[in-house]
């Protein structure tokens, strides 16, 4: 394994190092119809990621494709790493077609993860198709009040044993009405808003833009602080190319490295 | 073996070759966590513009094959910013320092110019970015007009004495008749290629994937046509050349330098390899051990052309 440890920034709010390395592919399985699951091994990359945070990964060696592709981290325990993708085009194709013992490109932990203790609140974690993976994960690290997952139909609803670690109780919504709730997640939400007291509300969102639009909307009719992750389409990943810009109310911030989680009330929705 | 890799360009000594395309590099320190920057020959900023400028609204970028478009749209804060934020940063480097200058008016380049001849101790050389595909005024459809590109170089051109780099792209027109009117208003040598312009549409939508018509494209799609620039700009004007578009390893940096570069800007490379600045140079370092040659002059423009020969190329 080729290590490749790259100098330190110093942060303002924390030491943060960034680590680049060949890994060896343990695992790439289809979870259900729509998402497949990678693992590989790395302590670099494992041990001081944050849910939330995001991997650059090079899928072929070669000039085709060329850039990186960004996938948050799904789980990491102890050496290993899993993110969970769906096939959006064709680097993700071809990534599916990856087998164990193939090498990739990772870089990271890159970017800004979600606040893990939001003082004596109890969280509501809100999850909409590929936003699924990261919330999952922090489900996993730290209990949440409640774990809320949207999706289109029953074929994108992870399976049980993916799940069976997540610390929250786990409401479903479909959009179709197979499994769950029949509606958007964010009719979940607002019934669980109903009878909790917002004053003692965190919400952490991570899905497609209108239902984190959606989501953000309800939170601030009810008065809730949160956090959302919020992303573009990425080129560097580490904040050069100002490919990702987030219209925040500091100006526009870059979603890979001053992102991608942002709290609701610096995000300007439009 | 030790290879002389010094670039001499019209007084101005690197100590190597490689530098970086402007705005593949960030504004200041964005890949100081993976290069040393003294360590590279020069570094070329991100377009500077008097006024500060947020840029086009997202997506502003899309992958396209073997390469990207991009319509940042010279995202910036503005000249005074840059000043007094990032000239102490690079004073404390001291590896030579090209800035990239675009105005919205003559007068505006006219400023530039005039700011940053004050900076002389820090500042090497202007790269006046002619090219941006992304932006109105100042941009390519503005610049079409030859009279504002040769009206840009010649405030320039008046107002400093630093070296002075004319960047050009096909998207402006003949770059060889441009290349020879900006020369002849005074630019030191050329920098070429931009990014070329061109667009990605979405079949569902029927939308461009970016928020704009078009983009630049960049990347090593656009290689063998920014090479052929660089090789027909420094064999017709024999002056200095930055050479960029698409130098993404070493055998792309080496091709440049056979067609005659003196500095090798890696753009897109960088947003895929945050190192491929030095991977490049060490690469460069170790084809010149292995064919014994002792200094990069040696390499340098020593194209063999076709010529007129029936027999082709290769006899």
């Amino acid at each position: 394994m080729i290590i490749m440890v790259l100098r330190c920034l110093k942060d303002k709010t924390m030491t943060k190092k960034i680590f680049d390395e060949k890994v060896k592919i343990l695992q790439n399985v289809k979870v259900n119809q729509k998402y497949y699951k990678l693992a590989f091994a790395s302590p670099l990359l494992a041990q001081k990621a944050v849910p939330g945070q995001f991997l650059q990964i090079k899928i072929g060696e070669g000039n085709d494709p060329y850039l990186r592709r960004p996938f948050s981290y799904y789980r990491t325990s102890g050496n290993k790493v899993e993110i969970l993708y769906e096939i959006l085009g064709r680097g993700t194709r071809m990534l599916s077609e990856k087998k164990a013992g193939e090498t990739l490109k990772v870089m990271g932990p890159l970017g800004k993860g979600f606040t893990l203790t939001p003082k004596g609140k109890k969280r509501v974690l809100v999850a909409g198709g590929v936003g699924v993976p990261p919330l999952v994960f922090l489900a996993e690290r730290h209990a949440a009040a409640y774990l809320l997952i949207g999706t289109k139909s029953k074929a994108e609803v992870m399976p049980k044993s993916e799940l069976k670690n997540a610390k929250a109780k786990i409401l479903y919504s479909t959009e179709d009405g197979s499994y769950g709730v029949k509606g958007r997640v964010t009719a979940l939400l607002e019934k669980i808003l109903k009878k909790e007291d917002p004053g003692k509300i965190f919400i952490q969102t991570c899905g497609p833009k209108k239902m984190m639009e959606a989501v953000i909307a309800i939170a601030r009719k009810y008065g809730i602080d949160g956090e959302a992750s919020w992303d573009e389409n990425m080129a560097c990943g580490v904040g050069a190319c100002l490919g990702c810009m987030v219209e925040t109310r500091s100006g526009r911030m870059r979603a890979c490295a001053d992102g991608p989680v942002f709290p609701f009330k610096e995000l300007v929705i439009p | 073996m030790k290879v002389d890799l010094t670039t001499r360009i019209k007084g101005l000594t690197f100590k190597n070759p490689i530098t970086v395309a402007s705005g593949t590099f960030g504004t200041t320190d964005e890949y100081g966590r993976y290069v040393d920057y003294k360590k590279l020959g020069a570094i070329i900023t991100k377009t500077i513009t008097v006024k500060p400028r947020e840029g086009n609204p997202m997506p502003r970028i899309c992958e396209t094959t073997a390469g990207m478009l991009n319509a940042i749209g010279l995202q910036n804060k503005g000249l005074e910013d840059f000043i007094i934020h990032k000239i102490p940063y690079f004073k404390k480097i001291g590896t030579p320092l090209i800035v990239s200058v675009a105005g919205e008016t003559v007068q505006e380049f006219a400023e530039l110019a005039r700011v940053f001849e004050k900076h002389r101790d820090v500042v090497s050389a202007l790269e006046v970015n002619l090219s941006c595909p992304n932006v109105e005024a100042g941009g390519v459809n503005f610049m079409k007009k030859q009279e504002r590109i040769l009206e840009a170089i010649k405030a320039v051109r008046q107002r400093t004495s630093l070296t002075v780099f004319a960047k050009l792209s096909p998207e402006l027109g003949d770059v060889l008749e441009i290349a020879g009117k900006v020369l002849g208003e005074g630019a030191d040598g050329i920098s070429v290629t931009n990014t070329l312009r061109g667009m990605a549409v979405d079949i569902d939508s029927r939308r461009s994937k970016l928020a704009k018509d078009f983009g630049g494209l960049s990347g090593p799609a656009i290689k063998p046509v920014a090479l052929r620039y660089v090789y027909q700009v420094k064999k017709e004007f024999k002056v200095p050349v930055i050479a960029s578009g698409g130098i993404s390893d070493v055998d792309d940096a080496l091709e440049f330098l056979i067609v005659g570069a003196d500095l090798l800007a890696v753009g897109t490379a960088n947003f895929v390899e945050p190192r491929a600045t030095l991977e490049i140079l060490e690469g460069i370092k170790r084809f010149c051990a292995k064919q014994g040659i002792k200094k990069l002059d040696e390499l340098r423009g020593s194209y063999r052309p076709c010529g007129d020969s029936k027999k082709g190329c290769h006899r």
